[in-house]
């Protein structure tokens, strides 16, 4: 796979605050590659360093560029907090974008595309926030670019709209275009993209596909009992078990034990509220890596070990 | 073609967007208007009693169609480069093949229709209102290129004050901060004979006395008469400064538009 974007050991830095701290990474031609991290982390800076809207330090290449010099009618850019002219409506919107580039879409199939076609004669400012949303990735598809940065384009969108947009994103990723996403939303890198990067403090902390990570950071599939049971009760069970405010959690439990599991918890005699599988998500992957990164405090629960033994948690196991 | 068709898309965009705020429109319009109705009918000028308007009526014209030429320019490119900071118009427009010139060009052109708009309002209400006297003919056919060249002038000049000031409200501080004592000290409203000595050379230093006195050569009779210079060449003359500091703020306003962050 030929690389579309490309960077080496990129720095940015804004008077004393380093944003951008030696990011090195590679986004194949038609990869959707996923960017995120907590607030400040660099993401944003990373988009406009490989967008060419800021300078920067190092190497950095678009479609075989540098990003400053990279066609432009190759590259689409939806800034994080982009609000465009607000009294045109959406389509004299898609017609403005369209007329700044000498080959464009027709901007009625991308209102089309986006769902917009039906409110194409609404001003910006009266359409709700997920069509905004909308219309702005409709722009930023307008010049039908071969790679595109979309900085959290979800952002503020309710749940209908954002799996609106997924779908114009799947659309976009199925037809072939690279797309450099940054988000906060877990589930959302998680169904999109084929590879992720974790940046924290300006650096990358991890990066592979969404069941690399999780599969390196997430930890076990677990199973959490509410029970005011102590956890000696459950030592011959042969889990991890980890003891918290009302609940245990058992580490290390398949789908298919579940069912094991909640017999033994009855065979010791345990009684139980409910209880909750969940299996190790990106989020987890998120959580584990920054809060490690920004030292998490230490939790109070306490680990039963397998040997019975017993001591706190450590930051691995949180 | 694709610059033409760039900057046409551009001002398009621009004139639409604020053709529709009306308020902005409203006020574009009214303000000149109520400074005409102030001072040329209210206080009104007295050629013999003295005081701030002892010209006749004619000879402040200039400084009526300065009022717009100066004001609105500042205030809406000033204004619309905060908005586009704001919602961050210019880091998705440096992903586009627009220029920056390009996109102060269109945004120049916006300004000269809507002030010229303007201006030939209060040209009417100057002669209706105020009974000014003016010099008819072919000649007056060079106000355009004066109303023209000091928008774009002061477009540049917005331009800057946008990239200084780093929010509207900065914006609207800054331009009234340095519009204020441009417009009353550029030979517009106030004569050079009231001021000091010592400061009328500084109002060379104005851009703005280069289109005051242009368009008072063309449009007041007082300054023509038998043995003095012909007004429209000291008007053309006027016109070419006024044309050279178009184009050194134009300059300064295109480097002054964002390319990105």
């Amino acid at each position: 796979m030929n690389a579309a974007v490309v960077a080496e050991d990129l720095r940015k830095r804004y008077g004393d605050t380093v944003a951008v701290d030696g990011v090195s990474l590679t986004v194949g031609e038609g990869e959707v590659f996923g960017l995120i991290g907590p607030n400040g982390a660099g993401k944003t800076t990373l988009v406009r360093c490989l967008t060419g809207t800021t300078e920067y330090d190092g190497e950095a290449s678009v479609l075989g560029a540098a990003p400053d010099e990279v066609e432009r009618s190759r590259i689409g850019l939806l800034p994080q907090s982009f609000s465009p002219p607000e009294r045109l409506t959406a389509r004299e919107l898609l017609e403005y974008y369209a007329g700044l580039y000498d080959d464009s879409r027709d901007p009625e199939a991308v209102l089309e595309e986006v769902g917009l076609a039906d409110d194409a004669d609404i001003w910006y400012e009266k359409l709700s926030g997920g069509q905004q949303r909308r219309a702005c990735v409709g722009i930023t598809l307008i010049n039908d670019p071969d790679v595109l940065f979309l900085d959290e384009p979800t952002t503020g969108i309710d749940p209908t709209g954002r799996r609106g947009l997924w779908r114009v994103i799947e659309r976009l990723a199925a037809a072939g275009t690279t797309v450099v996403l940054t988000s906060h939303s877990m589930d959302e890198v998680e169904r999109l993209s084929d590879r992720v990067a974790l940046l924290a403090d300006g650096q990358v902390v991890a990066t592979g596909t969404p069941n690399s990570l999780v599969e390196q950071h997430g930890g076990d599939p677990r199973l959490v009992v509410q029970t005011e049971a102590d956890a000696e009760a459950l030592t011959e069970m042969g889990y991890r078990i980890e003891e918290g405010a009302g609940e245990l959690t058992l580490h290390g439990i398949g789908a298919t034990d579940i069912a094991d599991a909640v017999e033994a918890l009855s065979a010791v005699g345990v009684s139980y509220e409910s209880f909750t599988w969940t299996e190790p998500t990106l989020e987890e992957v998120y959580l584990e890596l920054t809060g490690r990164r920004f030292g998490r405090e230490r939790s109070r629960s306490r680990v039963v070990a397998e040997d019975g033994g017993e001591r706190m948690a450590t930051e691995g196991e949180r | 073609m694709s610059r033409v068709g760039r900057i046409v898309s551009e001002f398009r965009a621009g004139a639409r967007a604020f053709l529709r705020r009306r308020t902005a429109v409203f006020f574009t319009f009214f303000f000149p208007v109520l400074i005409v109705l102030i001072f040329g009918v209210l206080v009104q000028s007295q050629p013999t009693g003295g005081g701030l308007f002892a010209e006749p009526p004619g000879y402040y014209l200039p400084g009526y169609l300065a009022v717009v030429v100066l004001f609105t320019p500042l205030s809406r490119v000033g204004s619309e480069f905060a908005r586009h900071r704001e919602g961050s118009r210019f880091e998705k427009l440096a992903t586009t093949p627009l220029a920056r010139w390009e996109w102060l060009f269109a945004h120049t052109l916006v300004n000269v229709l809507v002030i010229g708009a303007a201006s030939l309002l209060i040209f009417g209400l100057v002669v209706a209102l105020t009974g000014a006297s003016i010099a008819v003919g072919p000649h007056l056919l060079l106000l355009v290129p004066f109303v023209a060249l000091g928008v774009t002038l002061f477009c540049g000049l917005g331009a800057v004050l946008g990239r200084v000031a780093d929010s509207q409200d900065g914006v609207i501080a800054a331009s009234n901060s340095v519009a204020l004592p441009l417009l009353f000290l550029s030979e517009t409203f106030v004569t050079p004979d009231l001021l000091p000595a010592w400061f009328r050379p500084v109002t060379d230093f104005s851009p703005l006395t280069y289109f005051a006195r242009g368009v008072r050569y063309l449009t007041y009779e007082g300054v023509s008469g038998a043995g003095a210079p012909d007004p429209t060449t000291l008007a053309l003359s006027d016109l070419g400064v006024l044309a050279v500091l178009a184009a050194v703020f134009f300059v300064a306003g295109a480097y002054a538009v964002p390319s990105g962050d």
